[in-house]
């Protein structure tokens, strides 16, 4: 349930009556509409707003405002309100980027802001967006936020930030390159004319030219300054008097001015002003529970009409605030006259806000009134609202000003708070976990402990082992995980979907990265049944994406494929928009049609999920769309592209707690093995530190398969029996534990190479016994990479096969796709090169033996120039040569040609 | 040599030696104008001092670099012109 958005924050002012006409500054704002940012930075009282409203009012774009305040810190709060206030210019605009924020699982900052980007672009018409008060904004991550949104700004949408204090963005950057347009102090500041017009014309003060001068040069053009003495010398008759008493005095121009507006005021408006000081917002109700009077809105409609430094926040004159600088001056009073009266008015405030549903309002007045308890209490009720609402800041920023001891008494804020602590600092949190189990387990004393919430004590303990079941995982403590997520399903209640879905997704997990991959499907599914029962529909289609892997990891390739059709149709039925992780299954499933031989089919889920852009799929997931196209560009032979789109996977790669299963490092240690470069993969098998010996476990059984491909091909090369021996074992090894977990995919692949290293020690029988095994596992699936992947030495052996009457249909069908695969050069270390030539490398090396210049072959090859000469330069260097001549002669040498 | 110079080097940087890094420092804020002393609590205690020239010094102990920034920032917000920040010696 997300935090209620307050309307307030999101009015654009309207233009005030009685104003100076600023025709050149609204021309510079005018043409800032060209650049990318527009940025007013001056202090308090210098006319920002004031002169954005007027502008925004003649401009001919629609504009959104979004007046921000401390608690957009928060970064998900930040990103709400940003989405509320874009959806004033057009209903349903980043509805994509609100629902990714409803998500209980936090999604990086940047999809979210992708998705919203994207969403904008959809915008037809141009609009301008008013960040107002941006310096109250401290968070790094706002920043960053802010930054990426200029940086990837859509054209339709103008960007201006009014601060106190310059952002911090990379403005020396957008200034050199002419995308900033900026007014600051020194521009707003009234010109003497302005201030004459302001004085006497708006103002109808009558002065002379000396006196505008005095008072002009006194406040130094500062508006609020030049306001502020208006306002005193109305229905003055001694107007002089005032100007030489205040041009001769030192006093800092806000106080004095301050004093002499107030002065002025009955008695009844001065308490009213000083003891509504201390709220942000003030409507007519909320000052009467404050005054304890009945003339609220009277008295803020009065003050309105006199000037007197009040803002409405609606059309409907129901909320207000004061001027800052106003508001500030007047609470500094208030301190100092009547210092004992603060708390008693904030705990006012903070009853109102309770009773009219604004909680965080009430949390914080209530802070302030230093009420702890009644903050705590406040704080225990909406705990679960907020951090499901994902405003982990915001909670955590009212956790950490109550005192310890209010914590310590409250079982439901201490687990509360250590399941957010334990997300970014483990050891802090699980200390706050430790002391809020012996408050339930009874071991602290049971008088002092607090709860108002019996309701969400009920699930506490739960929610406690699901904390615990977090923390183990995130050690890798997999049996404790398991233990405590167990526990937490046998303790939380049925009526609780949402804690026992996040209970049994943290157990799938769990069992997946242990390799029991049968346990961790039926939790998954589970966890995310009980998540859409609790409302969470965001989650299916991830969730899919995971059980498909699981299916696969398990070789059955049929039913992954039977998830993501069903999935893919269900999203595509669901909703015009394409619902976040869509992206993600087409790249699923191009796995799946790739593994079934249907190169084309995978490219073209490749390709769609492409044309979804980044917004489509989960951040996490981005890597898998480089690793999945890597796959088919091995298949196609061109091991080099394969290399780079591998490196672009591992930039975008993001730890989740997905287990990794197929590291990204041992992926390319594949495609060097397949180059022949033999020292890059052992370097890759020491720095990982596996051996033969290894004990074997799930998560590093991709690293030990890879590890015995280092060792069978390093047996090719060099010979030694050791080599092929300790492959076998390894393999014998892996075989056992992959038939124990049920991972038929892995049984299937470490067959095949158990055939592979059979061939290789020139025991054929063995071979083609493990062979029959794989195919049988295989064929009901449609498996086709798994083998022909595998190269000239796998075709040798199926055509044995085939000789020999085993699986007849499937060998023939697997034969045929190999002839889509160039046969000679790729993964067959010839023996008198060192280094082998790519399939690639040899095909550019036929074209050039037939005279076809570098033009020509990048022009046949579909191949930018540059790539062809790089690999010119890599078949130079395999061969030893230092011309083209050269290299074609070496190679019908070598027999390559 | 070098080892003495980069002692003298440190010393020198934590000041007198009279007071550790623990200890507060003692900041100099000068503002354009005269504060009224009722402001004293809103600067978190800092001492106010009125300046002949019409400046006011606000004078204390800050805690760390945040908690000075957080007076700095008290001094933006109400629009007055800063004209200087100093670490001075304890009284």
């Amino acid at each position: 349930m997300p935090a209620p958005i307050l309307a307030t924050k999101l009015y654009v002012p309207p233009p005030r009556t009685e104003v100076v006409p600023r025709p050149c500054l609204i021309r510079h704002l005018n043409e800032g509409l060209r650049r990318k940012l527009t940025l007013i930075s001056a202090p308090a009282g210098f006319g920002k707003s004031t002169l954005l409203s007027e502008w925004l009012a003649g401009c001919e774009w629609p504009a959104a405002w979004l007046s921000l305040d401390k608690g957009d810190n928060d970064p998900t709060r930040f990103l709400a309100y940003l989405v509320a206030v874009l959806q004033t210019i057009e209903t349903g605009m980043g509805a994509g980027a609100q629902s990714l924020l409803q998500s209980p699982q936090p999604l990086p900052t940047e999809s979210l802001l992708t998705a919203l980007l994207n969403e904008i672009s959809t915008v037809q018409e141009d609009f301008v967006l008013v960040l107002d008060d941006y310096h109250v904004i401290e968070a790094g991550a706002v920043d960053e936020a802010l930054a990426f949104l200029i940086d990837h700004r859509p054209p339709q949408m103008h960007l201006v930030i009014a601060t106190r204090e310059d952002p911090q963005l990379p403005l020396a950057r957008l200034r050199a390159r002419g995308q900033l347009a900026e007014l600051r102090a020194a521009d707003l500041r009234f010109t003497p004319n302005e201030a004459a017009m302001f004085l006497n014309e708006v103002m109808g003060l009558g002065l002379s030219v000396e006196e505008v001068g005095a008072l002009e040069y006194r406040t130094e053009g500062w508006i609020a300054g030049l306001q502020l003495a208006a306002l005193s010398m109305q229905g003055r008759r001694d107007t002089t008097g005032f100007v030489q008493a205040f041009t001769g005095s030192h006093r800092f121009v806000l106080d004095y001015l301050v004093e002499e507006v107030l002065q002025r005021q009955p008695d009844r408006v001065r308490t009213f002003l000083l003891q509504t000081s201390i709220l942000d917002r003030l409507s007519g109700p909320l000052c009467d529970a404050v005054t304890g009077l009945e003339d609220g809105s009277r008295t803020l409609e009065a003050l309105e009409r006199g000037n007197l430094f009040v803002v409405p926040l609606d059309d409907e004159r129901r909320w207000y605030r004061y001027h800052h600088l106003f508001a500030e001056a007047l609470y500094v009073r208030l301190m100092s006259e009547q210092p004992d009266q603060a708390p008693t008015l904030h705990r006012r405030a903070s009853e109102w806000y309770e009773h009219n549903g604004l909680p965080s309002e009430a949390i914080r007045h209530a802070l302030a009134a230093g009420d702890f308890g009644r903050a705590a209490a406040l704080i225990e009720l909406s705990a679960r609202a907020t951090l499901m609402g994902r405003q982990e800041e915001t909670f955590m920023g009212w956790l950490r000003a109550l005192p310890d001891e209010e914590v310590h008494r409250r079982p439901v804020l201490g687990v509360y708070y250590a399941l957010a602590l334990v997300s970014h600092d483990l050891e802090t949190g699980e200390a706050r976990l430790r002391d809020a189990e012996r408050l339930l387990d009874g071991t602290a004393h049971a008088n002092e402990v607090v709860v108002v919430d019996e309701e969400e004590f009920r699930a506490l303990p739960g929610i406690a082992a699901i904390t615990r079941a977090y923390h183990a995982g995130a050690l890798g403590d997999v049996s404790g995980s398991v233990r405590h997520a167990r526990r937490a399903l046998d303790l939380l209640p049925e009526d609780e979907p949402l804690w026992r879905g996040a209970a049994a997704s943290l157990l799938g997990l769990a069992h997946w990265a242990d390799g029991d991959l049968e346990a961790a499907y039926r939790f998954i599914a589970d966890g995310m049944e009980s998540l859409r029962m609790a409302g969470d529909a965001t989650q299916s289609l991830s969730g899919a994406f995971i059980l498909a892997d699981i299916r696969t990891a398990q070789g059955r390739l049929r039913e992954a494929e039977r998830i993501y059709e069903r999935a893919l149709k269900l999203a595509e039925d669901h909703d015009e928009n394409a619902p976040p992780g869509l992206a993600d299954l087409y790249v699923g499933m191009a796995e799946v049609r790739l593994e079934r031989g249907d190169l084309e089919a995978a490219s073209r889920c490749l390709q769609k999920s492409g044309e979804l852009g980044e917004r489509g799929g989960i951040s996490e997931n981005r890597y898998r769309w480089y690793v999945a196209k890597s796959r088919i560009e091995r298949a196609r032979g061109d091991l080099d592209a394969a290399l780079d789109l591998l490196d672009e996977a591992q930039r975008v790669y993001v730890r989740s707690p997905d287990p990794e299963t197929r590291p990204i490092s041992a992926l390319k240690t594949r495609v060097w093995i397949r180059q022949g470069r033999l020292d890059e993969a052992s370097d890759w098998a020491r720095e990982r530190g596996l051996s033969d010996r290894d004990d074997l476990a799930y998560l590093r059984e991709f690293e030990h398969i890879t590890l015995v491909r280092v060792l069978i091909a390093r047996y090719k090369n060099e010979r030694k029996e050791h080599l092929v021996r300790n492959a076998t074992e390894l393999l014998d090894r892996l075989l056992e534990a992959a038939e124990k977990g049920r991972r038929t995919g892995s049984v299937v692949e470490i067959l095949v190479l158990k055939a592979l290293a059979s061939q290789a020690g020139d025991d054929v029988p063995d071979a083609l016994a493990c062979l029959a095994r794989a195919l049988a596992l295989a064929e009901p699936e449609g498996y086709i990479r798994t083998f022909v992947d595998e190269g000239v030495p796998m075709a040798r052996l199926l055509t044995e096969a085939a000789n020999r009457g085993i699986a007849p249909v499937y060998t023939e069908k697997l034969l045929a796709a190999f002839d889509s695969v160039p046969r000679r050069g790729e993964g067959e270390s010839h023996p008198s090169l060192a280094e082998p030539l790519s399939g690639r490398e040899l095909e550019v090396l036929r074209l050039i033996a037939r005279g076809l210049s570098n033009r020509e072959i990048s022009e046949r090859l579909f191949l930018a120039v540059i790539t062809v000469k790089g690999h010119n330069r890599n078949i130079f260097r395999k061969l030893g040569v230092r011309r083209r001549t050269e290299a074609v002669a070496r190679a019908r040498e070598l027999g390559l040609l | 040599m070098t080892a003495r110079k980069r002692r003298g080097a440190m010393s020198g940087k934590s000041g007198s030696g009279t007071h550790g890094p623990n200890q507060p420092m003692v900041y100099e804020i000068r503002v354009n104008g005269h504060l009224d002393r009722r402001w004293t609590d809103w600067f978190g205690g800092m001492t106010i001092t009125l300046e002949e020239n019409g400046d006011t010094l606000l004078t204390g102990p800050v805690v760390d670099q945040a908690a000075l920034y957080g007076l700095l920032r008290k001094v933006r917000d109400l629009g007055m012109p800063l004209i200087s920040a100093t670490r001075v010696e304890p009284p």
